[in-house]
């Protein structure tokens, strides 16, 4: 049989779930700003009913849990996007910083290479000259400038990104050491059955973090979570995290190093992703343009050098200091070998006014002289790879940001905190609770009544 | 369905992309440019490289064509006072030839002759800035110098080299000829021409002196066939600097085809991304927080 006393515990337990659910939803508003929050919802249970006699009554109900609502597949989508995202964002902001080497402008490698070889036609027309000579000395150190300029820029930027490899490393480490801490915490709280809600949505937004800066491969299991690159590189494992090193190379960069293996070249997207293609591809490649085209103009024209006379009817030497063998840094070391005008082979037979050797220097404007092209074919080449590798990082990075954010419409969508929604939950808690309360005041009426039932007069 | 709550991102992500075309479309008009770096257009950049290559040569060209013309101008006009030279010697000559002229008739005919043989040396040493123009490539000393050894009392110094200066991607122009070609060649030689009148007309035989007269005429049509070269080259030059006038004017107009903004588009453009622009952050200001606490009582 049923009793006041059994009621009014129902009625406390309906007070209690209710005081439950509002601490939830008072939770859900103050976090309605916080990046990276999932919203909580209460979970109500029907309390376990008990059998009295032939009848089976409900004892009320149990707040069983808070559950975060989250979506694992979109998260998972999410910190593929963001690695992507962080790659090409990377990689486009360094080749936008590239490209202005290729700017055209009055100082430029392209406008060099013509006006030197305009400085050699214009001799041409008259090869006595020292003040013709003399532009072309001062065109030849022109184009040396332009090539010293460009390498050195280039170079600048490669130790740059290499600083920055460096950082993102450490970034890395602190993010990896993290999410190590927090699966411990969420470790601890999920085998106690507690819910571990906000650490989780931190570890989450942690991972989150780590994938905008290399590339995450995430694997759930037993209450925990391990990390590796899409390589296999491990991070965290469980409770352990593994740091990434950093060794500098013979060349002056810094190589990335996972419990003594090289792991550099695994690293494929991400900010360090983006940071190792546009310091260990891009630029050397564009660098190895330019020591091409360098290297094969002064070579082209230091053989035509050679085979003509100067002013004094000797036969020339070398305009430009020769580039050094295989050409690596025939860019950032082109310079001009002589400083008298003339020296400048102009003629072709010993005599002071022929210029057909100066023709003939002129002509290898116009000839395949670098890897089979003229140097302003191959240089206007080098323009649109450096442009079309620059226009695809940037659309890379505008369509993962585009994506990116679609996903993260969708997650929001499904764990974004609707203050619509927590007013409305409010609403219905509060109601609730009045109601369980009015419950226990009536239930108190009905003690009262019966307590005082021999003093109550009919 | 469940709707993102916070519609904040998506605006400012607008706003931010928004505002991104407007300063492209700012930059393209106030350059005047669609191309301002590589990346913008690669291949249009990659062919804007070629063009300002083409035209720094148009253009160089054209400042050749400006330094050879005067010396082959001068050079023409200096054959002509040759060739007019010439002339008088042979009216001369034809004078002396005349039996009715006596030794003193003809001995003051020689000072004129020779007073013509020494413009004739002056007029083969030309110089063009510094250089003497008829000495082949060897232009740092005098074509001629006089030489009483030589039967045509002077002696070329000069070589027979000759140059040819680019005024075309596939234009050579040769800019000279040299003297042992013009003044002392085998089949017409003015100075030997000169130097057998004066000998003839001191002689005083009027065969002889026909003789004379008859090979200086020869080496005046000598002299005037080969002067030929010097104004075809001339004609060349100027053929040459109209069309690279239109090479430059078409040059230029595939540099705007290729890189020029097109200004009435990209306005168009950016009147529509500012009312874009506009209507986002009106949005965004419009966008109230409004929600159900602030209904409840």
């Amino acid at each position: 049989m049923s009793s006041l006393n059994a009621s009014l515990a129902t009625a406390l337990t309906g007070l209690i779930a209710e005081q439950g659910a509002m601490q939830v939803t008072t939770n859900n508003v103050a976090n309605v700003n916080t990046p990276g929050y999932s919203r909580e919802d209460p979970v109500l249970v029907t309390s376990d009913p008990v059998a009295i006699g032939p009848l089976t009554f409900g004892t009320g109900v149990t707040l069983q849990s808070v559950e975060s609502i989250r979506d694992p597949l979109l998260e998972s989508q999410i910190q593929q996007q963001t690695q992507s995202q962080g790659q090409f964002s990377t990689l486009a902001s360094a080749l936008q910083q590239t490209q202005a080497n290729f700017i055209s402008s009055t100082s430029d490698i392209g406008t060099a290479i013509s006006n030197f070889f305009d400085s050699i036609n214009q001799l041409s027309s008259d090869p006595p000259n020292l003040s013709l000579r003399q532009g072309v000395l001062t065109a030849a150190d022109d184009l040396a400038t332009s090539f010293n300029t460009a390498a050195n820029n280039l170079s600048q930027q490669q130790t740059s990104l290499d600083s920055s490899v460096v950082q993102t490393v450490t970034q890395i480490n602190q993010l990896t050491q993290q999410i190590a801490n927090l699966n411990q915490q969420v470790s601890n709280l999920q085998n106690v059955g507690e819910s571990a809600g906000s650490f989780v949505d931190q570890r989450q937004q942690a991972i989150d973090q780590l994938s905008g800066l290399v590339d995450v491969s995430v694997i759930s299991a037993n209450n925990s979570l391990t990390l590796t690159t899409a390589n296999g590189v491990p991070l965290v494992t469980g409770q352990q995290s593994f740091q990434l090193q950093t060794q500098i190379t013979p060349a002056g960069l810094h190589d990335v190093y996972s419990q003594g293996n090289n792991v550099t070249s695994q690293i494929t997207s991400g900010q360090l992703g983006g940071t190792l293609q546009a310091r260990d591809q891009e630029i050397p490649a564009i660098q190895g343009q330019l020591d091409t085209l360098a290297a094969g103009v002064a070579n082209a024209v230091n053989t035509v050098q050679a085979g003509g006379f100067d002013l004094n009817g000797d036969a020339g030497t070398n305009l430009f200091n020769p580039p050094p063998a295989g050409v690596t840094g025939a860019a950032a070391s082109l310079s001009v070998a002589i400083t008298d005008p003339s020296l400048i082979a102009a003629s072709s037979d010993g005599s002071a006014g022929s210029n057909g050797n100066a023709e003939a220097m002129y002509d290898l404007n116009n000839q395949a002289i670098v890897a089979g092209q003229t140097p302003t074919d191959y240089y206007s080449g080098i323009v649109f790879d450096v442009g079309n590798d620059t226009a695809n990082a940037s659309a890379e990075q505008t369509a993962s940001s585009s994506i990116l954010q679609q996903l993260n419409d969708q997650l929001a969508s499904v764990s974004g905190v609707s203050l619509d929604e927590e007013a409305a939950n409010m609403v219905r808690y509060q109601d609730a609770y009045q109601a369980s309360a009015q419950v226990i005041t009536t239930i108190n009426d009905m003690m009262y009544t019966v307590i005082n039932m021999d003093t109550l007069t009919v | 369905m469940r709707i993102d709550p916070n519609p904040y991102p998506d605006l400012l992500a607008e706003v931010a992309q928004t505002q991104q075309q407007v300063n492209t479309d700012e930059q393209e008009i106030a350059s005047g440019l669609s191309v301002n770096e590589p990346s913008d257009n690669p291949g249009a950049a990659a062919l804007l490289v070629e063009n300002a290559g083409q035209t720094s040569e148009a253009d160089q060209f054209e400042r050749s064509i400006g330094s050879i013309q005067g010396e082959i101008q001068s050079a023409d006009s200096t054959l002509d006072s040759v060739t007019t030279a010439l002339q008088q010697a042979i009216s001369l000559g034809t004078e002396g030839a005349n039996g009715t002229e006596n030794a003193a008739d003809r001995a003051a005919i020689v000072v004129q002759i020779q007073g013509i043989q020494s413009q004739l040396l002056n007029l083969a040493n030309l110089t063009y800035q510094g250089n003497y123009v008829f000495a082949g490539t060897a232009t740092q000393a005098a074509a001629y110098v006089l030489d009483p050894s030589s039967p045509s009392g002077v002696t070329y110094q000069g070589n027979t080299g000759v140059n040819r200066v680019r005024v075309g991607s596939q234009i050579t122009l040769q800019t000279n000829l040299p003297g042992s070609q013009l003044f002392s060649a085998s089949g017409g030689n003015v100075f030997q021409s000169i130097q057998d009148l004066i000998t003839s007309l001191q002689g005083g035989n009027t065969a002889s002196i026909g003789t004379a007269v008859t090979e200086v005429g020869d080496a005046s049509s000598y002299l005037s066939e080969q002067s030929v070269f010097y104004g075809n080259a001339l004609d060349q030059l100027t053929s040459q600097q109209t069309y690279l006038a239109s090479d430059t004017t078409e040059l230029a107009q595939q540099e705007t085809t290729i890189g020029g903004a097109d200004l009435p588009n990209v306005i168009s453009n950016l009147t529509t991304s500012q009312t874009s622009l506009q209507a986002t952050l009106e949005a965004i200001a419009q966008t109230e927080s409004t929600n159900l606490f602030q209904y409840l009582k």
